[in-house]
């Protein structure tokens, strides 16, 4: 019900919010998207993936390869940029998922970086670092209003959709899993086969969020598969406070706002999102969503004083 | 592609796998003793650089004393950071430290961009090696003797003090079984510190080592700490000799690797990696790990 609140509100919004407005929330709903398909795999099967810029690359160059070499509409290269990105992510979560830990992360950052390093190089296929650009959609999508109602769409479907699996059996599962991997699969459930397709889903949707994002930059380039892109998505999760259902897309738009905001006024936007990390991570591990319920807390309480950091 | 040239192809593989080893030694030492994942590491590897600029203001001739002053200031700014921002996060699960580093990385960056601007920093070759060496016809520059002979001599230091001294063993003991130790009534924090400021002095003058042959920008950080990853994966965490291999490895896969395939050489040292772990996740001359329960 407050979810579709919030929906209703960012669809009266649209029009108000002026050419600059709807770039700016179109980007954060995007990588709200991204950061949610990450924290699905991060929060509910307590897989920690660096590779996630790798399904938003695959994603990202499927819709502009498409479009510029083979000359698809843009709306239907959405559906294959999907379809490619979870066939990307099958493959390097069929061999990623068997590894534990800190081997899994390091081996999904290989992955990514791999992909980075052929798609900077591949100058007859990719255009190596020239990228390819020039993506504007056709017709009605290329105006920033309906390309931020199709971003918006997108948004509320993959919220539906990630907000019905974590209350379906197989969300259980995956919770299961990550609390304790011998007690769950004690009971019969397959943990591979789960953390797999968890693996698949995360993997699809982050490579539906890299090709609305090149669709909105008009443009792909490698470094949409670079390890910080995959950095961006733990950010956002942890600054919008992973235990939240929407706190990784809450997160991805605080970073994006703070980053106009700061990048309007000096050019170290870097220095000041490394003193926000700092900070957060040593003062509110649970991040922004963690604040608030803390205060919520308090607020239904009374109680304002104590040891305690909100 | 006569002998000559392949043999400078080799030189400079290996010059490469100098700063390369130099680099990711501490980074092998700090996530096998202390379990801190650091993507700050070639941060410090891009601030060695720039603070023997900065020390040596330039000069060719000052490079030795320059060269000195890093291995100092690696060490404090290494005990610095430890004992401020990396203790807090111990126990902390890996995304926090993987933030926290990576704010170090921004933070260090941009610093760097606001004191020197961010163009290119270059330095000349000291003195003592500016003139070429001629080794069968072919002339490469007698720098890369020098290299080679630093990474020797830190590796072999290195491989004195871990097992020919008290601190090493206890550092050795570190990478196997902390609570043990800390039963013993080693003061292990403070074992912490020492090899922390240790792998960043070490990385702070490998990329001093790199200046007079590679220029300096701010961003250089983020490839040169997943440069570091890629050997100490394919060498095995923790492992000193690891990181000696697996910086040998990539720095003849990046020599060869450009002559033969120029397109995709980018591309193969993350291959390698890829493979190690699906084949050896603990890395070749990494130990499987202890099975806990």
């Amino acid at each position: 019900m407050r979810l579709a609140l919030l929906f209703l509100l960012l669809l009266v919004l649209g029009p108000a919010l002026g050419e600059y407005g709807l770039k700016l929330a179109s980007e954060a709903l995007i990588l709200g998207l991204y950061a949610m398909a990450f924290n699905l795999l991060f929060h509910q099967a307590g897989l920690l993936s660096f590779g996630q810029a790798a399904f938003f690359g695959v994603g990202a160059y499927a819709m502009a390869l498409l479009v510029s070499r083979a000359g698809w509409p843009f709306l239907a290269t959405l559906p294959a940029a999907l379809l490619a990105s979870a066939l990307a992510a099958l493959v390097i979560g069929f061999l990623s998922i068997r590894l534990s830990r800190i081997y899994f992360t390091m081996l999904t950052l290989a992955f990514a970086q791999l992909l980075y390093a052929v798609a900077h190089k591949w100058y007859a296929f990719t255009g190596g670092d020239n990228g390819i650009t020039d993506l504007r959609p056709s017709g009605l999508l290329g105006e920033s209003l309906p390309f931020y109602y199709l971003t918006l769409g997108v948004f509320a479907l993959v919220v539906g959709f990630l907000a019905g699996l974590a209350r379906s059996p197989f969300g259980y599962a995956l919770r299961g899993l990550r609390d304790n991997r011998a007690r769950a699969e004690s009971t019969g459930i397959d943990g591979f086969r789960h953390l797999l397709l968890a693996f698949v889903v995360s993997g699809a949707i982050s490579g539906l969020a890299g090709a609305l994002q090149g669709a909105l930059q008009r443009s792909v380039f490698p470094d949409y598969l670079f390890w910080t892109r995959s950095a961006e998505a733990i950010i956002s999760t942890i600054l919008g406070g992973s235990g939240t259902f929407l706190g990784p897309a809450v997160g991805g738009a605080v970073f994006l706002f703070l980053r106009v905001l700061v990048q309007a006024k000096t050019e170290y936007w870097p220095f000041f999102l490394g003193l926000l990390l700092l900070l957060m991570v040593l003062f509110f591990p649970r991040g922004l969503g963690g604040i608030f319920t803390e205060a919520g807390r308090r607020w239904s309480t009374g109680v304002w004083g104590g040891a305690a950091r909100g | 592609m006569d002998l000559g040239f392949l043999l400078l192809q080799l030189l400079t593989g290996l010059a490469y796998a100098s700063t390369l080893f130099l680099l990711s030694v501490g980074l092998s030492l700090i996530f096998g003793a202390m379990g801190i994942v650091n993507f700050a590491h070639g941060s410090f590897y891009m601030l060695g650089a720039y603070l023997l600029y900065a020390f040596t203001r330039g000069q060719a001739e000052a490079f030795w004393q320059g060269l000195l002053w890093v291995m100092a200031a690696g060490l404090v700014i290494g005990t610095l950071v430890e004992r401020v921002l990396i203790r807090p996060i111990y126990r902390r699960p890996e995304e926090y430290q993987i933030l926290l580093t990576y704010a170090i990385l921004l933070l260090l960056e941009d610093l760097v961009r606001f004191l020197f601007g961010a163009g290119y920093r270059s330095f000349p070759f000291p003195p003592a090696f500016s003139s070429p060496l001629l080794l069968l016809g072919t002339a490469f520059p007698s720098y890369y003797v020098f290299l080679l002979g630093l990474a020797a001599a830190f590796a072999f230091l290195l491989w004195a003090f871990l097992h020919r001294t008290r601190l090493g063993t206890w550092v050795r003991a570190a990478t196997q079984d902390r609570e043990m130790l800390e039963a013993l009534g080693i003061n292990v924090p403070l074992l912490y510190t020492a090899i922390f400021g240790l792998g960043i002095a070490m990385a702070a003058i490998g990329g001093a080592a790199l200046l007079p042959l590679q220029a300096a920008t701010p961003g250089m950080a983020v490839d040169a700490v997943i440069n570091a990853f890629i050997v100490v994966v394919i060498g095995g965490l923790g492992s000193v000799w690891g990181a000696l291999l697996g910086a040998v490895l990539i720095g003849l896969l990046q020599a060869f690797g450009i002559l033969l395939f120029p397109e995709m050489a980018m591309a193969f040292p993350f291959a390698l990696m890829v493979l190690v772990l699906l084949l050896r996740p603990w890395g070749l001359l990494g130990r499987p790990p202890a099975v806990r329960t």
